[in-house]
């Protein structure tokens, strides 16, 4: 703009009048997108804040406005805190856990697979059969996450008729009576471990191809220079995936803040055993069906919350000067 | 009226139609059925249907060529038996048009229409996914059945509909002293064994909770589980843990809990019921895995002989009839849980009449809805239901139409000598987020042997005290 008010008046005008047109030209474009966006993602938001402050239950439509009322009852009368404390406790849990083991497990293929091999002829490769290996670790990808709930299910299942009581079996190790998943203190771990079997796939894909586009000279002259392939990774591979394994740091924390529908489908009484696997989709999902829809929405209030601080944060945590290559 | 309600527009746009309609079929609202209407509104804003009970064919003056929209719940009893019925409602209104809807998700699909209200003329409200009963009666959004009560039956004229129903029917589908849900299936709960596999073995049932235990040794002997249960379903636990309960201490044992009395989790006949059902575990006589299991697991395992005994209630038949047709010999017998030593009410059952019907109070067919209540409680109605599900309906001792199967049989004999200790449980559907939060999940733990008695009690007891103190529930009592 300020270089065009140097110029003389007449043309200015008919110049910003033809740029104004332009832009209308492009709003034009934005207009259904955004009204979309407005119906079906604000607006959704704004009526839980709404609602969070009611006392509706789902279907009266007489609700009255109660203020700060469920959000102190969610945290204070154990009628609705035996709920929401195991779910901030899970998530938070699994927001650490999941990424962490997704992204170490995914690098530590992902690097075997393209780089991990022998050297031929200059070139650095995976180990063998690493084409098979990926389609192998992908192939979770391809599943629904509800396939994946009622396989897992399957193969958890408390009696003999389970497969990793079977397989267990065959090695002498009796029966445990409590279960895998029907136990509260192991099942989040086991729904964990079915989180990151999923996901690992589709991560060692995501980083293989970060991988590829690492110039191979760099590798080339750190093994001239005699760098062991651990040296290689921590100090070559690892730094300038930095950016990729931040995205990949944020989706999985999405992952990790949601598995509602792993827990829905594979645990018992939904979140349970005695709310040991309760997470806070399903904690929502539950104060629905049970007639508490204002909790479900309070619920769901400071869930945004938490989502945005912990954004927030790991943008600002992890800022850093990208590397030009 | 303790309930708190707005004027409700649509109720007087129904009231305006009824007149309409009345007006237009050259009648004057009888005072009778005014009166009845009254009666049964109680002194809040909302009207209810006119009855005209001198009309044995037609009391709620139905418009024949009013649609009428049927829901139902299409879990264990499936929704055969309401298409059946269906026709019996169209061969008495043939220009009617009939909408109907067997659906598994109560909430999801119909709780939108109660919120706009434009719900449908007959509801099923049932299922794990239904609304709770209390929540949209305690709003005012169910309709006042208490002219359905008291207008003749079809079977007999003479009497009415209020006579011919299971004693406490009438009671458990009361909220805030209107009839608001007829509870229309009934279901026993009981204990279930097969009867070949006890002639082969030699056993037989036991009639004391001493005897079971002996019993139970025997079973274990023979490298059979004693007992399975679901334990993805602890609520199924509830039969074992108030039926040794109320016939140890009396049915009001049961009954101050469901009324929120001080201390009534407290009584020392839930204490001992609750070690009793703990004992099952600590002396091993529990199929190993039933913690994980769920209710079609279970009772699999439980067809397949690996566990002797079951609770269950008395859908199970109907439920597992196909791995009961691969086994004819199976046998299905039940008998209500053994009494424990110094019981003072031996026969206590608890018979829960299940499958609660409604007509939504902003219907736009009350009156066809509270006739299709009326026809399914008929005869013919009855039998539609008995040979689709196998199962009874809560209409006093007819049993029109049921199949005769081992099961059908046993839940009869089960109930000749118990009916009239028959008690009701409520807790659990009254308040539900606080029993599917707190008592469900620690009684799971319980039966697992992670929690003792004590523990449990205590717990329950202070979930029954916030339920208490929390002014924003709604309260409800029973006599």
């Amino acid at each position: 703009m300020s270089d065009t008010a140097k110029v003389s008046a007449p043309p200015r005008r008919r110049k910003s009048a033809s740029k104004r047109r332009a832009n209308w030209f492009v709003a034009s474009f934005l207009v259904l997108p955004v009204a979309l966006y407005l119906i079906l993602v604000l607006s959704p938001f704004a009526q839980a804040f709404q609602f969070s402050m009611t006392n509706w239950n789902g279907t009266n439509p007489d609700y009255k406005f109660v203020g700060l009322e469920n959000f102190k009852k969610l945290f204070t009368s154990d009628l609705y805190s035996v709920y929401l404390i195991p779910a901030l406790k899970h998530n938070a849990i699994m927001l650490i856990v999941v990424p962490l083991a997704v992204i170490a497990l995914a690098l530590f293929f992902a690097f075997m697979l393209n780089v991990g091999g022998k050297s031929r002829g200059g070139r650095m490769r995976g180990v063998g059969g690493s084409a098979f290996y990926k389609i192998l670790f992908f192939f979770p990808q391809v599943l629904s996450v509800v396939m994946i709930g009622i396989l897992w299910q399957a193969i958890y299942r408390s009696d003999e008729y389970g497969l990793l009581n079977a397989l267990l079996a065959i090695f002498g190790v009796p029966l445990k009576s409590s279960g895998w998943v029907s136990d509260p203190s192991l099942v989040l771990v086991m729904v964990m471990i079915v989180m990151v079997w999923s996901s690992v796939g589709f991560y060692m894909v995501y980083f293989s191809s970060a991988m590829a586009s690492i110039p191979a000279e760099i590798y080339e002259a750190a093994m001239i220079d005699g760098s062991s392939r651990v040296q290689t990774f921590f100090k070559i591979t690892l730094p300038l995936l930095f950016d990729s394994i931040r995205t990949a740091w944020i989706y999985l924390g999405i992952i990790a803040l949601d598995g509602f529908a792993l827990v829905f489908i594979m645990t018992p009484q939904q979140g349970g055993p005695d709310h040991g696997s309760e997470v806070m989709g399903g904690v929502m999902y539950n104060f629905f069906s049970n007639g508490q829809a204002a909790m479900a929405c309070a619920v769901g209030v400071i869930l945004f919350f938490f989502t945005l601080t912990l954004m927030a944060l790991s943008m600002r945590l992890t800022r850093r000067e990208n590397v030009e290559l | 009226m303790a309930t708190e309600t707005t004027p409700n527009e649509s109720g007087e746009v129904s009231r305006r139609s009824v007149l309409k309609t009345s007006a237009a079929l050259g009648m004057a609202v009888p005072a009778a059925g005014f009166l009845a209407a009254c009666a049964g509104g109680g002194s809040d804003d909302k009207d209810g249907v006119a009855a005209d009970n001198t009309n044995a064919e037609n009391p709620f003056k139905v418009d024949g060529k009013k649609p009428l929209e049927v829901v139902v719940f299409k879990g264990g009893y499936g929704d055969d038996y309401a298409i059946a019925q269906e026709a019996l409602y169209k061969a008495k209104f043939p220009e009617s048009a009939i909408k109907h809807a067997g659906i598994t998700d109560i909430r999801a699909e119909i709780g939108p229409r109660f919120q706009s209200k434009t719900p449908p003329d007959v509801l099923d409200n049932s299922g794990a996914q239904q609304i709770n009963h209390a929540d949209l009666a305690n709003n005012g959004q169910y309709a006042d059945l208490t002219p359905l009560l008291d207008a003749p039956s079809i079977d007999d004229p003479a009497k009415k509909v209020r006579d011919t129903l299971l004693g406490g029917v009438v009671e458990l589908g009361t909220y805030n002293g209107k009839f608001n849900v007829l509870n229309y299936g009934f279901t026993l709960y009981a204990i279930w064994y097969s009867g070949s596999l006890f002639k082969e073995k030699g056993w037989t049932e036991p009639k004391t909770w001493t005897e079971m235990l002996a019993l139970c040794e025997k079973i274990k002997a023979a490298g059979i589980a004693p007992w399975t249960y679901t334990g993805v379903h602890p609520y199924y636990l509830f039969d074992v843990l108030f039926t040794l309960a109320a016939r140890h201490g009396g049915n009001d044992v049961v009954k101050n809990i469901d009324n929120l009395e001080a201390n009534a989790w407290k009584h020392p006949s839930i204490k001992l019921a609750l070690e009793a059902m703990v004992s099952l575990k600590t002396k091993g006589y529990i199929l190993d895995g039933s913690e994980g299991l769920d209710h079609r697991q279970s009772q699999a395992r439980f067809i397949k002989k690996d566990a002797a005994f079951i609770p269950v209630g008395s859908w199970l038949e109907n439920e597992e009839k196909d791995l009961l047709a691969a086994d004819p010999g199976f046998d299905l017998k039940c008998m209500i849980v053994p009494a424990l030593d110094g019981s003072t009410n031996p026969n206590a059952v608890w018979a829960a009449p299940g499958e609660g019907f409604a007509v939504p109070q902003d219907a736009k067919n009350r009156e066809g809805g509270m006739e299709y209540l009326r026809i399914m409680l008929s005869a013919k109605g009855r039998e539609a239901f008995s040979a689709k599900t196998s199962s009874l309906t809560v209409v006093a001792g007819k049993s029109e139409g049921m199949p005769d199967t081992p099961g059908v049989r046993a839940v009869q004999e089960a109930l000749k000598t118990t009916a009239s200790a028959a008690y009701p449980f409520k807790f659990d559907e009254w308040y539900a987020n606080a029993s599917k939060g707190i008592i469900r999940p620690k009684l799971g733990e319980v039966m697992a042997g992670r929690l003792s008695p004590d523990e449990f009690i205590t717990i329950a007891q202070k979930a029954a005290d916030d339920i208490k103190a929390d002014s924003s529930i709604q309260k409800q009592h029973r006599n």
